[in-house]
């Protein structure tokens, strides 16, 4: 197992797609946090602290993206057969993939919260705003971050799985992940539906205050939202996994 | 697969590589100071090891590449600045360019209407492949041969004068070698330049008139097959009495070794020659062969390390 | 130029990428219709532009379309007979240029045509009226295909520029949806707003009253379709100078 992560680390490192992300995550997150203080209404005070971090979430779409490449590429090139020839339990590929891009979401996730952190705490320091790194909702919050950008890079795995072309998952994932689900949100009825969304289940993982999001709808616990981030990974892996895979491969 | 279709020769077109350097990110010297010419009427067999720099060489003619130094063009031309290219220039590359959801018929018929031409083009050319049938049909579902094979007809599309074509054997069966072969020839004989770079060499002698050989990205040789082999006749000879044939043969300026109990191999006298001698020493053959060097044997003798360091700069234009 | 541009209509016909986009398109847009007509935020008549200019989010779709126009290429190498067929860098892109924005146009007439479908009748059934003598009305009708061309050619921009197929799209929906709402958001820099796409279409397509985050006086409409043009242009420029004239290996 370790051979095989390691190998799935060897050929993302040979994409070079992986940096202009890494590049574009440090960019998007820098200017969140940015974003967050620098208005005359940004955070002024402590208790604000946790849900500025919230927003280096942003980059479980690029997470997603990598995973989704992950998966699709190997059928791209057909690098699945010999993959696949080598370790005849096709479920171990799988899990070596999952674990792999659960660890590049750990360090994506790394990378933004320590660009927003060397941003802020100097920042907020000069405007006498402490982070309290021993506060607990502070911590909740960045945890929070790490376990939703690790989760997105297996839900990214698990889309890839089942659409196979890569620029079917990636332009459908990201439209549903950026414009979809906001629609949702606007859409009375249909909208008590997004927190059982990826980004609504992401919410509710990091969130540490009021969950109320809209007219009468809530988010869901923590909890709840990381089983239900689980399922969103799990089940279209599962489904990827089973169905497609399994086919005959030409 | 049928025979090529009969077409009047169009304007002759005369390819013309001078000086032509390719340096790739400021170290590696891909194709360094190359010149040659490749003449119409007559198929050019384009010949290097892997990494010679073929493909780059071809890719600069076709202005894919730019050039470092040098130039490379086509009918007085260089590529980018010829009207309709694919009328004039037909390519095969070894990447098959084509997108796999797409027909075979479809990709050809986009060309046509690029090159403004009329849509049986598109058909003609399938036919003269051997796709007809596999026309429409998407091509991730074709095999190697075959996406070769179309690689071939987008080149014969625009009924070119000037035929490009990098490894175009590579996945054939040998019926498709075969019928490659004779169309080459065909088109050469129609008045038309073709340069084909290739690994196979056994084919190349088949079908060559001339061969250009690269090493390390510079000319190693130029020149007409016959030419090159010449001077490279060996004799071999059998008999029961190897010894006096020896005698009877050897002489000054004349190399002879022993590749068997009872066979020699005589180099620096034709076959004609060494009949006679023996004959006039009456000594019994029970073999005499004339063996012409060929052209495997020049290209490794060509391109070993030691060749590749006192490379002939080739005839002079 | 015209058999280039009938050549790549033909290459937008032969995959079938077109209709699964279009399909997006106009789902898109009836989603957008649903929600602005369901979320009860149209009240009144000088609410209903709202409907349409929202729709400016579907535009991301027909980008989509654009970067694809190009990238492919790229990705399956078909540049190489492309570029063997029509050595202009040039002649390409102005034929995929023109191509796309012809094909963005009919995907707003598509999304158009599904829009009214679901918000005519729906506005009728709550006597509001839909009065195309309504000068922002009017405005939204007209600028969602122009910004549906816009967008259809910046993708082709894109796309030239930046040659690899994942990386413009990912890089172009988080700066189109991410980063310009961050923008938006800084002081100091948010004026450049209006000068940004999303700046420029919210000028083109919104009520006036409406205007852009909090205190930026948007731009004259004539302005921002300027500034959109540019936007939509100087990237294939670019590409086509730059980085499509760069050794294809």
């Amino acid at each position: 197992m370790i051979r095989l992560i390691r190998a799935e680390f060897l050929k993302l490192r040979t994409t070079q797609v992986w940096f202009w992300l890494l590049m574009a995550t440090i960019a998007v997150s820098g200017l969140l946090i940015v974003a967050q203080i620098a208005p005359s209404d940004g955070v002024r005070r402590a208790d604000q602290v946790p849900d500025m971090f919230a927003s280096s979430s942003t980059v479980d779409i690029v997470v997603f993206v990598l995973g989704v490449l992950a998966v699709t590429t190997e059928f791209r090139y057909q690098t699945i057969t010999p993959a696949v020839l080598q370790t005849p339990s096709r479920w171990a590929i799988v899990t070596a993939k999952m674990i792999t891009y659960a660890i590049v979401g750990v360090i994506y996730a790394l990378v933004a919260v320590v660009t927003q952190l060397a941003v802020a705490v100097p920042w907020l320091d000069a405007k006498n705003v402490d982070v309290e790194f021993g506060n607990g909702a502070v911590q909740h919050s960045i945890i929070g971050v790490f376990a939703v950008v690790a989760l997105y890079g297996i839900v990214g795995l698990g889309v890839g799985a089942l659409l196979r072309n890569q620029i079917v998952a990636v332009v459908v994932g990201l439209l549903f992940l950026l414009v979809l689900e906001n629609v949702t949100l606007a859409i009375p009825g249909v909208r008590h539906a997004w927190p059982y969304l990826p980004n609504g289940a992401s919410a509710a993982i990091i969130n540490t205050g009021d969950t109320h999001v809209t007219d009468g709808v809530y988010l869901i616990s923590t909890a709840g939202g990381v089983l239900v981030l689980v399922l969103w990974a799990v089940i279209p892996a599962i489904a990827g996994a089973a169905f497609t895979m399994n086919r005959d491969i030409t | 697969m049928t025979e090529p279709v009969h077409a009047s020769p169009p304007t002759p077109g005369r390819i013309v590589v001078s000086e032509l350097t390719k340096i790739f990110g400021g170290k590696v010297r891909a194709v360094d100071r190359l010149s040659f010419t490749v003449e119409p009427g007559s198929v050019t067999g384009f010949l290097g090891p892997n990494g010679a720099g073929k493909t780059t060489t071809l890719r600069m003619v076709l202005g894919l590449v730019r050039p470092t130094a040098g130039y490379a063009t086509i009918g007085g031309q260089p590529y980018r600045h010829l009207g309709t290219p694919s009328r004039f220039v037909g390519a095969a590359l070894e990447s098959s360019s084509c997108h796999p959801a797409r027909t075979a018929r479809n990709h050809l018929r986009i060309m046509c209407v690029v090159a403004g031409l009329p849509e049986q083009r598109a058909d003609a050319v399938l036919e003269m492949v051997g796709l007809r049938d596999a026309a429409k049909r998407k091509v991730r579902g074709y095999s190697m041969g075959m996406r070769q094979r179309l690689g071939l007809a987008a080149a014969l599309l625009g009924d070119p004068a000037v035929l490009v074509l990098d490894e175009p054997a590579n996945g054939l069966d040998p019926d498709g070698i075969r019928w490659l072969r004779g169309l080459l020839r065909h088109l050469a004989n129609e008045g038309r330049t073709v340069l084909v770079s290739s690994h196979q060499l056994n084919e190349v002698e088949e079908v060559a008139d001339r061969v250009v050989i690269l090493n390390h990205g510079k000319l190693v040789q130029q020149g007409s097959i016959a030419e090159l082999t010449a001077g490279t006749d060996r004799v071999v000879v059998r008999s029961p009495r190897l010894d006096a044939l020896h005698a009877a043969i050897a002489q000054d300026g004349v190399r002879i070794e022993q590749v068997g109990p009872d066979a020699l191999r005589v180099h620096g006298l034709a076959v004609e020659q060494v009949g006679h001698l023996s004959f006039a020493a009456g000594v019994e053959l029970h073999e005499l062969t004339a063996q012409r060097s060929d052209l495997e044997e020049l290209f490794f003798a060509l391109t070993t390390e030691a060749a590749a360091e006192t490379a002939v700069q080739g005839e002079p234009e | 130029m015209s058999r280039l541009i009938r050549a790549e209509f033909l290459k937008l016909r032969t995959t079938q990428v077109w209709f699964w986009l279009l399909l997006a398109t106009v789902a898109l847009g009836a989603a957008i219709a649903i929600g602005a007509l369901a979320a009860n935020g149209v009240k009144k008549e000088k609410d209903v532009p709202y409907i349409f200019a929202t729709s400016n989010t579907a535009a991301i779709v027909v980008l989509v379309l654009g970067v694809l126009g190009i990238t492919t290429e790229y990705r399956y190498q078909t540049i190489t007979p492309t570029v063997l067929g029509t050595p202009s860098r040039w002649a390409i892109v102005s034929a995929k240029l023109i191509t796309f924005a012809l094909a963005g146009l009919g995907y707003a007439i598509a999304c158009l045509a599904v829009q009214l479908a679901i918000a005519v009748p729906w506005l009728s059934a709550k006597n509001i009226d839909f009065d195309l003598g309504q000068p922002d009305l009017r405005r939204s009708l007209l600028g969602l295909p122009l910004v549906f061309v816009l967008y259809a050619a910046l993708g082709i921009g894109l796309g030239a520029l930046l040659r690899n197929q994942i990386l413009t799209i990912v890089l172009t929906l988080v700066f189109l949806l991410v980063v310009q709402n961050i923008i938006a958001a800084i002081p100091g820099i948010r004026h450049a707003w209006n000068y940004l796409p999303a700046g420029a279409t919210t000028t083109i397509l919104y009520p006036h009253d409406a205007g852009g985050p909090g205190d930026i006086p948007p731009t004259s409409v004539g302005a921002a379709v300027a500034i959109l043009v540019l936007w939509s242009l100087l990237p294939a420029v670019a590409g086509a100078t730059f980085t499509m004239n760069r050794d294809i290996t």
